[in-house]
């Protein structure tokens, strides 16, 4: 669990963020070039195998990211260690729960079995 | 939680707790703490990080709906078009363009470019410009 605190945090951060402007990059251009978005293009797309990666990872990241961000801002603001932990563990849950829903919404998409 | 830790393999808990200054002295007198931009840059991508992390479960929503059916679609673009959800799209917009700008900038300053203070307090000034630019023509978008 190295991974979530110290340097590697601060790693993971910044690999994120790339990550997620190259998404991002890649999404408004796979979205903007081409004929207006209607539900029928927009879903063609999102479930198409490459454009669901790309919402998942994106998703992944954007929680990922948002986790390490979340945590320096209450380290630096909350310092009751009960309140501190209760707040990690809230946001903690909520980012969990947002991966899992998205992973859950492309999945019925794509007819996959989880 | 300064002396918390115990000598060896730190408990997971606590190296997820503990605070990355320990136990440095803090000062946190805001009337006598100026601000210079650099620090309005920087506040500015936590208020905008905080903010796109609370809208992170709606825009989760957002895709499930959106990808719902047809009708979950046009009443994503309807609500859009009422004022409090509207209001809402152009807080996100604000925050993202803020966040995305401000990171770049830091991105950037990893990597040596853009760290000199003048430089520094120009790319400050610029991000926060920007992102209040892109702002206000969503809401000008959004009006017309």
């Amino acid at each position: 669990m190295r991974v979530f605190a110290g340097q590697r945090a601060w790693l993971m951060q910044r690999a994120t963020a790339v990550a997620l402007l190259l998404l991002v990059a890649l999404g408004a251009a796979l979205l903007l070039v081409g004929p207006p978005l209607t539900h029928a293009r927009w879903l063609a797309l999102a479930t198409s195998p490459h454009g669901a990666v790309v919402i998942v990872l994106f998703f992944v990241a954007l929680c990922l990211h948002g986790w390490v961000g979340a945590r320096d801002i209450v380290l630096d603001y909350v310092h009751s260690p009960p309140l501190r932990l209760s707040v990690l563990a809230i946001i903690a849950v909520i980012l969990f729960a947002v991966v899992i829903r998205v992973a859950l919404t492309m999945a019925a998409h794509l007819n996959l079995v989880l | 939680m300064r002396g918390s830790g115990t000598p060896g393999k730190p408990f997971l808990l606590e190296v997820i707790m503990r605070s990355p200054t320990g136990g440095a002295p803090k000062f946190l007198n805001l009337f006598h703490i100026r601000f210079p931009i650099g620090a309005i840059a920087s506040i500015g991508h936590r208020i905008s990080g905080v903010l796109l992390l609370i809208s992170l479960p709606l825009l989760a929503l957002a895709l499930e709906r959106s990808l719902a059916s047809e009708a979950a679609f046009e009443s994503l673009r309807t609500a859009v078009a009422t004022p409090w959800w509207g209001l809402l799209l152009l807080v996100v917009v604000w925050a993202a363009a803020q966040h995305v700008l401000a990171g770049v900038r830091h991105l950037l300053m990893d990597i040596g470019i853009g760290s000199p203070l003048a430089q520094a307090r120009t790319s400050a000034w610029a991000v926060l410009l920007t992102a209040a630019i892109i702002a206000l023509a969503a809401a000008i978008g959004w009006l017309t």
